[in-house]
């Protein structure tokens, strides 16, 4: 029992999945869906024809049989009658006799064959009393009491029969009854019986042709709407194919033109769309091409009179101790300000890679903690100087991705300048979380913070967010724009937050292997809203900004303790460079 | 010891400026604007170091650094104003030892020379063996089989800092400090290159290197066979 309702679920399902197989294959083609319909209109049409004409023609049919059956049997009985009138029969066998002769006689007496039946009337109370005669008594029960009755109120009556047949079937027949009176036995009823079989023939004859004409024209309605879909989708399927291949690149793709139809129209406006997208395409490679040699010729001929300019700024600068002091501080401007165009023109023409599309990255398996801890090394004397913390939180698992080195290594070095340049000497925390698909480093600083608008527009190129703040470190303006760019080229991304007073917070976010769709970051941006200070709180001071500017210009060295339960376990330890144990406790 | 150096650039500024800066460290220069007399100049001059510019009228500058290194292996530093990693390993490919990237400073295109210059400056007597090669330190020789191997001083330079310590493996940072005079980590891909040239001379089959080792997510070591 249980198997054959797991027959039954299974021919369900199977049935189910053919089912939805073919509605998908009806949604997916037009030629399918135009036939249909047109089928189903069209058998829909034939029927209702097919129903009025059979019902028109077999009431018609009957009507002209039953007005031939009336007529022929009123002047039958009225025959009949006369005959009974005439007779001199007086004895009961001779009535017998006589209506006998009379029922035989009018057997073949109409247009064809007919059945007669002649019964006496009830009531009748006469001194000779014949029975019922008839041609074929085994059909005498066709005639219905209710047709005896109104035959018995006198006139002409008729009723449908049907009449059984030899084989066991039945035939459509007319059953016709009036009342005569015979000599000595009374009143009795004349029935005449018809049979309608030859109507019923021709009647069905007719349907089977109409039938068969329905058949051819639903097949021939089937085959023209199959070729003529067929003909104005394949050109539609085949400027689709056309088009998929376009999109896939194959931009000299074209469609096939026959003739001056509107298919041929269709074709050749889509040839004219695909060369038009075509020229564009290569207008726009050409461009690009161009633009990329523009970078770099733009790299050549502006470096090159750098170059010289600098090597004898240099010079001067070198010599400067000969000269006067206006002279000799116009030497120093010129050095410091040719450094700072120099970055300038580095990062300008980094970001104008990246326009063109020439920027490339070169990607290994690295740690991302190792490079966080260089860059992190690598901030620590402009920390030192701002005296600012910083602190890095690492995972304990490794943090391996596919990154360019050198590019996150830019980003990170950017973002920490930034922090520490935004701390105003608060901590600058730094954080590694690592998952599944994702890597990411946060920079949180504790400094005058930023609106949600001014983070919004942090990585626009030569943003400032408060343009009448000078720039103490001389940052070009573009380092958070490369970043950006970085993060985009590695697949990954670069967000902003922060809130006035409260500080910002950088994440970068990196997909460990090339292909990997960034959904969400191993670290939240936003800050737990409890980690917050109080709105009123100012920004706080861990270290104190006086004791710091005397330490020495150092290269620093960061030993890291990774403690998951701890986060804020790092020092920052100095080289031997003679930094007193009492300030690397402040560091 | 200061040298000729032979400046090929057709920026006369700079070559001008180069020069100044040169001949005040005490090193000789000489000029050559075109590449196509690029190769002339030097047969004429020898220089001891040829700085050369990446963009030439005439022949292109890493052609004219092809026709001196088939015939020479004095060092060859490009001057180049493109950090494209395309152009820089296009140029180390076509035989220069090193690069620099414009614009620089004097005191860094004076390290680059002097570093380049150096190996000559300290002779000391000592044979080696690598492989199945032997090497001649102070007659800078190298030979298989008692057939040299020719090598620039560069490329030898490199084969000798693998072969004195064969147990160890260098990083490309400790081999550019060792081999190229860097004080800071800079740009690893001179290392690839020459690696991969270097062994186009001295392996028997550069594919499958014995000699100059590849030690994955690390850098390089001499080879095993090396007893």
């Amino acid at each position: 029992m249980a198997r054959l309702t797991a027959w039954a679920r299974l021919g369900r399902a199977r049935w189910g999945r053919r089912a939805r197989g073919v509605a998908r294959r009806w949604r997916s083609s037009l030629q399918l869906q135009v036939l249909t319909s047109t089928l189903a209109i069209g058998l829909v049409a034939l029927a209702v024809i097919g129903a009025y004409v059979s019902e028109r023609t077999s009431a018609g049919l009957f009507e002209d049989r039953l007005g031939q059956v009336l007529e022929e049997s009123a002047r039958s009985t009225q025959q009949v009658q006369d005959q009974l009138s005439a007779s001199p029969a007086s004895t009961s066998p001779e009535v017998a006799l006589l209506l006998e002769d009379v029922t035989t006689a009018q057997r073949n007496g109409g247009s064809g064959e007919r059945d007669v039946f002649l019964l006496r009337a009830p009531g009748q109370n006469t001194s000779i009393s014949v029975g019922a005669t008839a041609t074929d008594r085994s059909l005498v029960a066709l005639v219905s009491r209710d047709l005896k009755q109104a035959v018995a109120d006198g006139g002409q009556h008729w009723q449908s029969v049907a009449i059984p047949t030899a084989d066991g079937r039945t035939q459509p027949g007319i059953v016709v009854g009036q009342q005569v009176d015979v000599p000595m036995a009374g009143t009795y009823q004349m029935f005449f019986l018809y049979s309608l079989q030859a109507e019923q023939e021709r009647l069905d004859f007719l349907l089977g042709t109409l039938a068969l004409a329905a058949v051819a024209v639903v097949a021939l309605l089937g085959a023209m709407t199959w070729s003529v879909t067929r003909r104005t989708v394949d050109p539609v399927r085949r400027a689709a194919h056309v088009a998929e291949r376009l999109a896939d690149g194959h931009l000299s793709e074209r469609m096939a033109v026959h003739g001056r139809d509107e298919m041929a129209t269709l074709a050749r406006t889509f040839n004219e769309m695909a060369e038009s997208l075509q020229d564009q395409i290569h207008r726009m490679e050409e461009l690009s091409t161009l633009q990329r040699r523009f970078v770099s010729d733009v790299s050549h001929e502006l470096r090159t009179p750098l170059t010289t300019i600098r090597m004898a700024g240099e010079l001067i600068h070198g010599a400067r101790d000969d000269f006067e002091p206006s002279v000799k501080r116009s030497a120093e401007l010129l050095a410091t300000q040719l450094d700072r165009f120099e970055d300038l023109l580095a990062d300008l023409l980094e970001i104008s890679r990246f326009d063109a599309g020439a920027a490339v990255l070169d990607a290994e398996g690295r740690d991302l903690r190792d490079i966080v801890v260089q860059a992190v090394d690598n901030a620590v004397p402009l920390a030192v100087r701002r005296g600012s913390w910083l602190r890095v939180d690492l995972p304990d698992t490794r943090a391996d991705a596919d990154v360019d080195p050198r590019r996150v290594e830019r980003i990170l070095r950017n973002l920490l300048v930034n922090g520490v340049e935004h701390a105003d000497g608060s901590p600058v925390e730094v954080t590694v979380g690592v998952d599944a698909s994702a890597v990411a480093v946060t920079v949180r600083d504790h400094g005058v913070g930023m609106t949600a608008q001014e983070a919004e527009h942090v990585f626009d190129r030569f943003w400032r967010a408060d343009p009448a703040r000078a720039r103490t470190t001389g940052g070009t303006g573009l380092g958070l724009a490369i970043s950006l760019e970085d993060a985009h080229l590695h697949g990954g991304t670069l967000e902003a937050w922060g809130r006035p007073g409260h500080g910002a917070c950088f994440r970068l976010t990196l997909p460990r292997r090339a292909g990997i769709r960034l959904t969400g970051s191993p670290l939240p941006l936003q800050p737990e809203p409890e980690a917050l200070p109080a709105v009123d709180a100012g920004p706080r001071r861990s270290t104190d900004p006086v004791a710091l500017p005397e330490l020495p210009p150092m290269t620093g060295e960061i030993a890291i303790v990774s403690n998951p339960t701890d986060p804020v376990r790092t020092d920052v330890r100095l080289d031997d460079a003679g930094v007193p144990a009492d300030v690397r406790g402040a560091l | 010891m200061k040298g000729r150096v032979l400046v090929v650039d057709d920026d006369t500024a700079l070559a001008e400026m180069i020069g100044i800066v040169l001949r005040s460290e005490g090193f000789e220069p000489v000029f050559c604007e075109d590449g196509d007399e690029a190769l002339g100049v030097f047969r004429a001059t020898q220089p001891d170091l040829v700085l050369l510019d990446l963009m030439l009228p005439g022949k292109d500058g890493t052609e004219v650094c092809r026709q001196i290194r088939a015939e020479s292996g004095v060092p060859i530093v490009m001057l180049t104003a493109k950090s494209d990693t395309v152009d820089v390993v296009l140029g180390l490919e076509s035989g220069a030892d090193d690069y620099i990237s414009k614009p620089f400073k004097p005191k860094e295109l004076v390290a680059r020379v002097r570093a380049r210059l150096r190996r000559s400056d300290e002779p000391a007597p000592e044979h080696l063996a690598i492989g199945d090669l032997t090497i001649d330190v102070p007659g800078h020789r190298v030979e298989r089989a008692g057939r040299p191997i020719s090598l620039t001083p560069l490329e030898f330079d490199l084969l000798v800092a693998l072969a004195r310590k064969p147990w160890q493996v260098f990083t490309r940072e400790v081999l550019l400090e060792r081999v190229w005079g860097y004080r800071h980590a800079a740009d690893t891909r001179l290392v690839n290159v020459h690696v991969q040239r270097l062994r186009s001379k001295i392996e028997t089959d550069p594919e499958r290197p014995e000699i100059v080792v590849t030690v994955r997510g690390v850098g390089y070591k001499a080879g095993g066979g090396s007893t």
